[in-house]
């Protein structure tokens, strides 16, 4: 029993994110999270294979205005101040170490070891691309129209608040803004930049978590999308690190009234009529509420929870519609400390030809031979993301893919990092089907969706349906499948509960 | 020259049915129609009356292969149709026939058809346009097989007052006990088939459904049995006369699917097609359409479907004028005709056709409320010598023609 009036389905950040929000409001709200412990991708598991690992973001930050809004510094959250590092291996066994800011000497003084003319460029390229970043902010925070059917008295006001935004950007960066959404981050960044090593090192990003390679359209966008979400090109640490994230987070939901129940994972969103009822667990026990908010992915929610059957056909057809294609393993790598890894982000994208090879290999449902890493160290801990390991193997299942997706990720690093491989003491991996089983992400898929052109802004989740609302009376969507999502920053989470507050 | 392949080629060609070899050789006019992309006979005469008294006075034969069908087996079979639907699938009895369309979200029709439940977890549909897409949406998420047997299975329409004695003298078992709507399994020449109590006349008659490996034999024996019930090979423009009498409608003539529509106001309703009876909004679960067909009923329809005869004293005034008696159709017309109330146009017909047993002029028409009561007085435009004249209507309900031994 529970005498909650919305039940929030997930309790990763952005379920957490929206049930603090409504709790602040003074709703009484119950999240539900199937797995142990609060967090969702932020937070550990353990494995099917009955390995434990730890959380799959080595950083995550929430938006400031989150921040301020639910007041997280009240319950531990402190962001850091220091600019982090990102570096980048380089093809003759160097490495690249940029720091995201305008002027910070060090940075400049590596990128003129490459190129003079491109020392000179990257003040303005940062100065760029956090105004970018902040215009994406503005956008993601504004609720999208329900095209086709515009309603000028609910999207009107928002939307012109927008495109004065833009506007103020000045005309110029406005143009290039517009532009660079559509662009590969080749043609992006070698508008920027002559040095490959430079343009790779930023390709990087833009390709990171996405399945796309540095030669596809829109990596303009996700580069601008991740820049937003790291504040830059390296991940930024918080106190306490990710955990600490959830920590404050579940503070926040609690101390306004909420509740969290772990170990509750949702069975079935109960509906008649179009209408949502409540949820059944997989205990089988039945929970009424006139309100349910999912954090789980739209095709998860809609086609696993809600089911095909009570939803309207092209609704379905929609739904189904929606790219997942998950194409990121990751590796927990415990060494004897003897890595040698340098402090910071690490990224192996020598080349941009190199990342879109790695790319290539989903397009024949193979796991890349030399995949793109990004390595961040944690003391003698070493994580590794690796792209692409293709959800859709063709030819192979993950259950025979482990050993060779977790050779040629350390065989790759260790290319760049030759006392890395010595040093390795034991690996643990997670392969697109493990974040299906464990995480409930649906093709593996951490962005509920893929940051693809035509599945962002309004589009996303779908189509006519970018209000957080459902066919199902009662039933919203708060997760990360929603515009402002992809990556951690909570803005789908907040959007969701002022959407749902609004009525 | 092209070689004869090329010309022969499956998509410059109309398909034939398998009935073909008998239809073919008995239409002397050659007065082929297209009906869901096969040749089919609009009629095996110069002109229509042997065929349509046939209809109402002894037996036609039909041709119907041409209807799309769909075999829907599997555990969840009765619930995709019970969602596809407006009408409650779960209680229907095995052998039970099921006239219905089925809509948009919108509560839009889409096309009309019928089901049979063949068994428990089997159902036969059948619909005038292809649907499998729609089926495979509607699917998602249940256990069940769609299957296309629109050339597989042949199909025959024996309607009129003699059918049953004919079908008694050729099939295995009597057709006696079968009853209005109801299907049953039985023997035609050896040849299984089933008979189901339907059709498209509003007279006694029955659907014959066959592998079309069998039509031949089948054909052949239906001819024998009703040799001295006066059987005769019908074209469709006969049936298109019966069919405005019985007040049935036709997809693409009366009504546009909303899957091909235009604009909205294209689009038509159950209700407003005066399907109001197969709209079971107290059913259980969700089915396509609901929310929709769920405000209409709440608020009223703004259009409906209903019967129309015109006043024969006026259309005779219109003529007279001219110095000409009243000129009738000689087949139903497809076409759009004004109806009016005063100046002001309120409606349309959209068949019209003589009625020759009735002796009136009648036609289906759509009106706006509230013109679609019965007994409200209208005009309908004629054209009489090439000028457009308004003729005295009176709105009636549907169907025109209802013979007793229908349903008996």
């Amino acid at each position: 029993m529970t005498n909650a009036e919305i039940l929030i389905v997930g309790a990763g950040h952005n379920g957490l994110v929206t049930a603090a929000y409504l709790a602040q409001a003074g709703k009484k709200v119950l999240v539900l999270e199937q797995r142990a412990t609060a967090g969702g991708q932020l937070a550990g598991a353990t494995l099917a294979s009955g390995a434990t690992v730890p959380g799959l973001h080595p950083a995550g930050q929430l938006r400031p205005v989150i921040v301020k809004e639910l007041d997280l510094a009240r319950h531990g959250l402190t962001m850091s101040a220091a600019d982090a590092a990102y570096v980048s291996a380089l093809p003759d066994g160097g490495s690249l170490r940029l720091v995201s800011s305008a002027n910070d000497v060090a940075t400049i003084e590596a990128i003129r070891r490459l190129s003079p003319r491109d020392a000179g460029c990257w003040p303005e390229f940062v100065g760029f691309m956090n105004r970018a970043a902040a215009f994406l902010d503005a956008a993601y925070s504004t609720t999208m129209p329900r095209l086709p059917k515009i309603e000028l008295r609910w999207d009107g006001l928002p939307l012109a608040s927008l495109a004065l935004k833009l506007r103020r950007m000045g005309g110029k960066d406005m143009f290039r803004v517009m532009r660079s959404l559509s662009m590969s981050a080749v043609e992006f960044t070698e508008e920027w930049f002559e040095s490959e090593p430079i343009n790779a090192a930023i390709a990087g990003v833009a390709i990171h978590g996405v399945t796309l390679g540095s030669m596809s359209a829109g990596t303009g966008f996700t580069l601008i999308h991740n820049w937003l979400n790291r504040g830059g090109l390296a991940h930024r640490t918080t106190t306490g690190g990710p955990q600490g994230l959830t920590d404050a987070l579940v503070k926040a939901v609690l101390t306004n009234g909420g509740e969290i129940r772990t170990g509750a994972g949702v069975a079935q969103i109960l509906v008649e009529h179009q209408r949502v009822l409540g949820v059944r667990l997989e205990s089988g026990e039945e929970l009424k509420a006139s309100t349910v908010v999912s954090s789980a992915d739209p095709r998860r929610t809609l086609l696993g929870l809600v089911g095909a059957p009570e939803l309207p056909p092209e609704f379905v057809w929609q739904t189904q519609s929606i790219r997942m294609r998950g194409s990121v393993a990751k590796l927990f790598v415990q060494t004897d400390g003897r890595h040698r890894l340098p402090e910071g982000t690490v990224a192996i994208a020598p080349t941009l030809k190199y990342l879109e090879r790695a790319y290539d290999s989903t397009k024949y449902g193979e796991m890349s031979q030399d995949p793109y890493l990004e390595v961040t160290t944690s003391g003698a801990d070493v994580m590794v993301h690796v792209q692409f390991a293709t959800y859709a193997l063709r030819n192979a299942d993950w259950g025979s893919m482990r050993p060779e997706l977790e050779k040629r990720a350390i065989d790759t690093l260790a290319l760049h990092f030759p006392a890395f491989k010595g040093s390795v003491q034991s690996v643990q991996s997670i392969t697109p089907v493990d974040l299906e089983q464990t995480w409930g992400l649906t093709e593996g898929d951490l962005n509920h969706g893929q940051l693809i052109l035509d599945q962002i802004f309004f589009m996303r989740p779908l189509p006519g349906w970018s209000n957080h609302r459902t066919p199902i009376d009662g039933l919203y969507l708060c997760g990360s499948g929603l515009h402002g999502g992809g990556g951690i920053s909570g803005t789908p989470g907040r959007n969701a509960a002022r959407a749902l507050l609004r009525g | 020259m092209p070689e004869l392949s090329t010309v022969h080629h499956p998509l410059y060609q109309l398909r034939r049915t398998p009935f073909h070899a008998r239809t073919s050789q008995l239409c002397l006019p050659h007065n082929w129609r297209r009906w869901g992309g096969c040749l089919a006979a609009g009629s095996y005469d110069l002109g229509l009356d042997r065929e349509y008294w046939a209809i109402r006075n002894h037996a036609a034969l039909i041709d119907i292969s041409p209807l799309i069908k769909y075999e829907i087996t599997g555990r969840d079979a009765a619930r995709l149709l019970h969602r596809l639907t407006p009408r409650d699938i779960h209680r229907m009895q095995v052998g039970q026939v099921y006239y219905t369309g089925w809509c948009d979200d919108d509560g839009k029709l889409l096309d009309d058809g019928t089901v049979t439940r063949i068994g428990e977890q089997s159902f036969r549909l059948t619909a005038a346009e292809p649907q499998y897409r729609w089926l495979a949406l509607n699917a998602v998420g249940m256990q069940v097989q769609v299957t296309e047997l629109t050339e597989q299975l042949a199909a025959l329409s024996l309607q009129g007052p003699k059918s049953r004695a004919i079908l008694n003298l050729a099939c295995e078992q009597p057709v006696d006990s079968l009853k209005y709507f109801r299907m049953a399994f039985n023997r035609i020449a050896g040849k299984p088939v089933s008979v189901s109590r339907t059709g498209y006349t509003g007279d006694l008659g029955y659907e014959i459904w066959m592998d079309a490996t069998d039509a031949l034999v089948i054909w052949d024996a239906l001819m024998a049995a009703g040799h001295d019930y006066g059987i005769t090979p019908t074209g469709i423009l006969a049936m298109d006369m019966a069919r405005v009498e019985a007040g049935l409608f036709m997809l693409d003539v009366d009504y546009t699917s909303a899957s091909h529509a235009w604009i909205p106001g294209q689009r038509s309703s159950p209700y407003e097609m005066g399907l109001g009876w197969t709209v079971n909004l107290d059913k259980q679960g969700y089915f396509v359409g609901r929310r929709a067909l769920e405000r209409e009923h709440r608020e009223g329809s703004s259009w409906k479907l209903v019967g129309l005869e015109i006043d024969w004293e006026g259309l005779e005034r219109e003529y007279a004028a001219v110095g000409m008696p009243p000129q009738v159709p000689a087949s139903a017309v497809r076409g759009s005709i004004p109806v009016y109330a005063g100046p002001r146009q309120v409606g349309y017909a959209s068949t019209s056709t003589w009625s020759p047993v009735l002796k009136k002029y009648i036609a289906l028409v759509h009106l706006q409320q509230p013109y679609f009561t019965p007994g409200t007085k209208v005009e309908i435009e004629v054209t009489v010598e090439h000028h457009r004249r308004k003729s005295p209507a009176t709105v009636v309900t549907l169907p025109f023609y209802d013979p007793e031994w229908k349903k008996k």
